[in-house]
Order: structure tokens, then sequence, then C-alpha cells
């Protein structure tokens, strides 16, 4: 199924939200949608959801207008989690594939090699409630995927599991992906995006600054990123002619080189005031590309990041 | 439609699975009948053990000592002990002021220390005005009251008929002035009892409440567990509000009416089964509870006063985010029934008149009054017409409130579908309306 966003537009009070954001999702590609906290990620999920209408713009699937029958070859995680916590896992996973046109018959089969893939299948016949946090993300993953929809709608996927968990569902999506699922997700954390995603959309302020495949967008930013490692007070750096900006990190640096600018005589400046133990030019990473779109101070953007406990 | 369906099954198991709804049908039942005797109780008002008195007779002609002696034969329960017993009759000559007032004093002490309960003031002329006497009590009963009425009327009577010239026995003129106890017949030849229709008629339309309040209240909590726990947002690109609301609805009204068949089938299996209960059971009691008109409309008024308080119950989830938030809805909610409620207590009183009839029309209350009035006349009419009488006006406001049932879903579903989505604040008034002309 092929989803596109036309134009859509959604205004609270006096706050635009989603500003004439256009977006086409071709089949079988996994589509991230990356911005700050508050860039109108999730609103424009709702939207793509029809959980709120758009003030101007359509939502399309497959060129018709979204409506419930389409819907139901959706999957969709929202951002705030929540299952019914009397329900067992088995009558849980059952009632929201059944909401979603899927027969009771057919998810039973598909329940326990779900559950045993995310290790759950020794709590199928206890109550919700007596997952812990983790395994009640994972198990609402399950629901979102059970009737085996075209198109999956993750937001914020990743936030609250842990490191083990990320690597399980990132191989899921994978194999669903390989499978021609269309996997569209939500994050504000770039390193995700950037290993997942064959598409990128980046918000801001509710209104799309880039979009298109990462390979193109990288490219388009052309190799002029330097990963440099070195020993020693690097704050120099900054102001040798020809670096555009640069990016800090403990003992590694990120440094975007003005157009044309030589490389080597980068180098030449710095071995002669730091040790510098690797020099490496690089494409921009997705971080780097996010940063220089959005000229957003690093430090906001990882304050965020800490705040959403990733 | 058949998503509708899965709403419907998940909800209606949902409740039923429940050993709370095994525990409410058998509880219920029994909280009632565990009612029974204590409101047969009430209502006796019997005095548990004997009260004392004084009398202070003024009258010159003894007539506290016939107030005594006519007093004796009022018994307690067990039919010997006296009911009253005067401690003393303390006579003072008809024109010494000065001691009526100190006895007054002294009796009135012996009052407010609990003492005595009542005293009596007798002056001279009683069989002339009532204002020659007095019953001074901290603490009335209208039993007491009544009995002491008739005995001094009695006593007064006689007197009256000492002084006139009629030649006649005292008993032959109270037999000439008998009250009659006038005997009661309805259309069909049945003699008519009022405890028996009152007593049914509260407990049915007692099941009524019960199953609105509880039912309605289960909706309420759902609806706001599915807002907090954002489940809703799944829900709603999976169904459309207005299919979630129905089902929601038409899911907890199935558990009502598995309950409501349980308690028919139970009591018609006592009612069969054991013919011991079958004689036991009171003719007038059967006459009402088996009566067509009176299950009929039972059913009826339980099932879509359900669906209309549910629908509200709902709806107040919908705007709500916190169960604490939604005991301000629910108030107006509950003081609506409790309202109606008191009101059937007034208008039973007059089942037919203008009043009762105009409020047993209005849906909100026609579950609960329309049900009382159908008690009350139903069983009695010989002849039943479709478009007059008790059952004409119980097919009209039973359409009505069909029509007020069906505006509460269609206006309650304007206003859910957003108000399910919306967090936090709760929505003013006029952002409600502007909801439902969206």
């Amino acid at each position: 199924m092929h989803l596109e966003l036309e134009n859509i537009r959604k205004v609270y009070d006096q706050k635009v939200a989603v500003d004439r954001l256009s977006l086409s999702v071709p089949r079988g590609v996994i589509y991230g949608i990356i911005g700050p906290n508050g860039a109108g990620k999730t609103t424009t999920i709702r939207m793509i959801m029809n959980i709120i209408a758009p003030d101007s713009g359509r939502v399309m699937f497959d060129g018709k207008k979204a409506d419930i029958s389409f819907l139901e070859r959706v999957g969709y995680l929202p951002e705030e989690r929540g299952l019914y916590k009397k329900m067992t896992l088995r009558q849980v996973i059952t009632y929201m594939a059944e909401l979603k046109g899927c027969p009771r018959k057919t998810t039973a089969g598909r329940i326990s090699p779900w559950l045993e893939k995310m290790g759950l299948i020794e709590y199928i016949d206890q109550k919700v409630e007596e997952l812990s946090k983790g395994m009640q993300q994972k198990l609402q993953f399950i629901t979102t995927i059970i009737h085996e929809p075209d198109i999956i709608i993750l937001d914020e996927l990743f936030s609250g599991l842990d490191p083990i968990n990320v690597e399980l569902i990132k191989g899921i999506l994978m194999d669903l992906k390989r499978e021609g699922k269309t996997i569209l997700f939500s994050t504000h954390v770039m390193e995700q995006a950037e290993k997942l995603c064959d598409n990128i959309c980046m918000i801001l302020d509710g209104k799309k600054v880039l979009d298109g495949k990462i390979g193109d967008i990288k490219s388009r930013f052309g190799k002029n990123a330097l990963q440099v490692e070195i020993e020693g007070d690097g704050s120099f750096i900054k102001q040798l002619p020809g670096v555009a900006n640069l990016t800090e990190f403990n003992n590694y640096l990120e440094i975007n080189l003005v157009d044309k600018t030589d490389p080597q005589s980068i180098l030449r400046q710095m071995i002669e005031k730091v040790k510098v133990r690797r020099f490496e030019l690089a494409e921009p990473s997705l971080y780097e590309i996010f940063i220089s779109t959005a000229k957003l101070d690093p430090k906001e953007l990882e304050n965020q990041a800490g705040e959403a406990g990733v | 439609m058949s998503k509708i369906w899965v709403v419907i099954k998940s909800e209606y198991l949902q409740v039923v699975k429940k050993k709370s709804f095994l525990i409410g049908i058998f509880l219920i039942p029994a909280l009632m009948a565990a009612m029974g005797p204590l409101m047969v109780l009430l209502a006796s008002n019997s005095a548990g053990s004997t009260q004392y008195l004084a009398v202070v007779d003024q009258s010159g002609e003894s007539v506290g000592q016939e107030f005594k002696s006519a007093l004796e034969r009022y018994k307690l329960d067990d039919g010997e002990t006296h009911a009253y017993e005067i401690i003393g009759i303390i006579e003072v000559l008809p024109g010494d002021s000065a001691a009526f007032v100190s006895t007054v004093d002294s009796l009135t002490k012996a009052l407010n220390d609990e003492e005595i309960k009542y005293f009596m003031l007798f002056r001279q002329g009683i069989e002339e005005a009532d204002s020659n006497m007095a019953l001074v009590t901290n603490s009335e009963s209208f039993r007491t009251i009544s009995r002491f009425e008739k005995v001094i009327s009695r006593i007064a009577a006689t007197m009256r008929l000492e002084k006139s010239n009629i030649n006649l026995g005292i008993d032959s003129v109270l037999a000439l002035t008998q009250r009659v106890n006038l005997p009661r017949r309805d259309a069909q030849g049945d003699s008519v009892n009022f405890d028996t229709k009152w007593g049914i008629s509260m407990i049915f339309v007692m099941l009524i409440y019960f199953v609105i309040i509880g039912y309605g209240q289960v909706i309420m909590r759902s609806v706001i567990e599915e807002k907090a726990s954002r489940i809703m947002e799944v829900l709603v690109s999976s169904i459309t509000p207005f299919q979630l609301l129905l089902g929601k609805v038409f899911g907890l009204g199935g558990a009502t009416l598995t309950q409501l068949l349980i308690w028919i089938l139970m009591g018609a299996g006592l009612y069969f089964g054991s013919g011991a209960f079958a004689t036991a059971i009171n003719p007038g009691i059967a006459k009402i509870v088996f009566n067509p008109v009176v299950i009929t409309f039972f059913c009826l008024f339980q099932v879509f006063g359900y669906l209309l308080f549910a629908t509200l119950f709902a709806l107040v989830g919908s705007i709500v985010n916190s169960e604490k938030e939604a005991q301000i809805f629910v108030a107006p909610v509950s003081i609506l029934l409790a309202v109606s409620f008191a009101i059937g207590i007034l208008i039973i009183q007059e089942p037919n008149s203008t009043m009762a009839r105009t409020l047993s029309m209005i849906p909100i209350f026609a579950p609960t009054l329309m049900m009382m009035r159908i008690i009350f006349v139903a069983p009695s009419v010989t002849e039943y017409s479709f478009f007059s009488g008790i059952l004409g006006e119980a097919i009209l406001s039973f359409v009505l409130l069909l029509v007020a049932t069906f505006f509460v879903i269609w206006l309650s579903s304007r206003i859910f579908r957003i108000g399910i989505l919306m967090y936090g604040k709760r929505p003013t008034l006029p952002e409600i309306i502007k909801w439902v002309r969206y």
C-alpha cells in the first residue's frame, strides 16, 4: 500500500503543529520521521491514523482518501503505551486483532510464535498487569503487527526499551521489510534512524526540512565531514580557516568543512598542536546533517534525548 | 456491524466472567429479601416496652380514672403486658390554680428526666371544648396519639350523653355512630392491598435503579480506562467511535439481560419447583408479578432505561480524565434518578392524577414512575386498550423513552468521538456544544 500525505496542516489554538506537510511513502521501505520534541511528528502520525482530522490537506492510501477499511491494513503503536490490564495476553492480542478485522481463528495460530519470539510465551494466560513495563511494550508491539498489516506505524518505538530488546525489534523490523511491509516510524534519536531507515523525513516546527533516501541526502551534503580523534585541547580547531562548524564529543570531533577546503591543510595545522590518533574524511552523519539543517545547539538536542530516557 | 459485535462480545465477557457478576446475582436478591422484614418491622412501629405516664385531673368528674381503665386494653406484642402504665393520677380541685401549676411543674421535671414519657392534663369541661385538655410530651408517636384520641372521644361522648336528655345506653349510641371501614375491590372483583402493591413496586423500581447505576458506572470506568491508557488511539483507528459507544452500551446491556434472565429463572424455578413456595406466595403478589403488562414493561423499561442512562455515563467517561473528575458529572445523573424515586413516593398516593400521568411520560422519569403506576393500576384493570388507559399510557411513555434514548445516543456519539481523544483540560460546556455541531 502506498501512503501519501498532501499538504496536511493542523493548527492548535494559535500554534501551527504541522504546516503543509507532504510525504510519499513507497511500498516496502523503512521511513523515518525525525525531528526534535514538539516538531509535529506525533500530530502527523495521528492525522495519518485518522485520530485527528487535518485542518486542510489529505491523507491518501493507494490514491484514495483514508478510511477505516484502509486503516485495517495499518498497524499503529502510539507514543504513549497502554493495554487492557485485566485481560490475559492471549485475550488482548485476540481482541486487538479482531478489531482490525482479523478473525479469532487466524489470530490463534499466530499468537504463540510471536510470544515465543518476544520471550513472553510463559505469560500467555497471565494478566497484562503482571508484566513488567518493558514486557508490556513488547506485547503492545505484537498487538500492532498481529493482523499482518501492510503499513506499520510506530511512534517513538524504542523509547523505554533496553538495548537487547531494541536489537530484537530491529531484527523483526528488518524481517517485516523483507516481507514487503512498509514501516514508518518517528524518533528523535538520529543514530537509530540512520541505522534502520531507507528514507527519512526531517520535520522542524511542523515543516518538512529534508526528505529523501538517506544515501541521497548524505551525498547531497557531500564528503566534507571530518571525523577526528585527538589527545589534547581541540578548541582552537573551530577558528581554523575552512571549518564551517564543529561538534565536539569528549575526545572525538566531527568537523564540517567549507566547500573546497583542503582537508590536508587542516590536518597539518592540527598536528602542530595536538596528537591526532584518527583522521577520516567521511560522509556526514545524520546527526550532523540534522544539526546543521536545524541550526540547533547540539547540547539542547542531547538534553531532549536524555529527558526521553534514551 | 461486525466490529460492533466484536466490542459487544468482549465487553459482555469481561463483565460476565468476573466474580463480582456472580456475587451480584445472589447478593442483590438476598439484600432485598433481608430488607423486606426490616421494612415490616419499621412500618409496624411497635413500641418495645411499657410507656409510663401521669395524669393531672382537675375535671372534678374522675376523668383520669376512666382514662386509666380505658388504656388497659392496649397490650404489648406479648398480649399480656400493658402498653401504658399510669404511675399516678393527681386530682386537683377545680378552683385551685396554685396547686395545678406546682403539679405541672413537677411533672414537667419528671418528663425532662425521662421518668415519664407523657402526662395528660384534664380540666373541667372536656366534653365542651378540646382546649380543656392537653397531652404533654417530648416524643410524639402517631399511634399513641390516635389511641388517646379514641379513648378520650369515648369518655367525652359518655359525658355529653349523660348531660343530655337522650335516654339511651352509651353502647347503643356508639354503635349508631360506628365508623365504617370501607371495603375495596378492583375491577376484577379482587380486594386490593395497598401495602402489597407498594412493596412490589419498590422492589421492581429498585432493581431498575441498581442495574442502571451499577452498570452505568462500569461503562464509565471502562471508557476512562481506555482514555487514560491511550488504548483509545488504537481503538479509534480500528473502529468508529459510534461503533465503540454502541458496542460498549449493548455489551453491558447484554450482561444486565443475563442477570435479569437468571433472576426470572430463579424465581420461576422457586415458584414452579417448590409447591410449598407456590402456596406460600400471596395470591395478591402473584396477581401483580405474573401480570403480562407488568412483566413486559418491566423488561422494556429496564432495558431502555439502562440504555438511556448508560449512554449518559459513557458520555461522562469520555469528557473527563479520571474517575475523581467524573464524580462531578455523575452527581447530577444520580440525583435525577434519586429525584424520580422521591417523586414516585408522592405520586403513588394518586397514581392516576394529572401530575402522575404527566411526570411518568418524561423519559428520564419513565423507568421508575411509569413502572410504579403500571404496578398500581395494570393488574386490576379488566380490559386493556392500546390507545388509552394504563396500557395506552405505558406504550406512549415507552415510545417517548425510545425516542429520547436514540436522541441521547446520537448526541453522545457526537461528543464522545471528540471527548475520548481530549486529554488534560476538562472541556467547558460551550466547547461541548461546539463538538455536537462539528
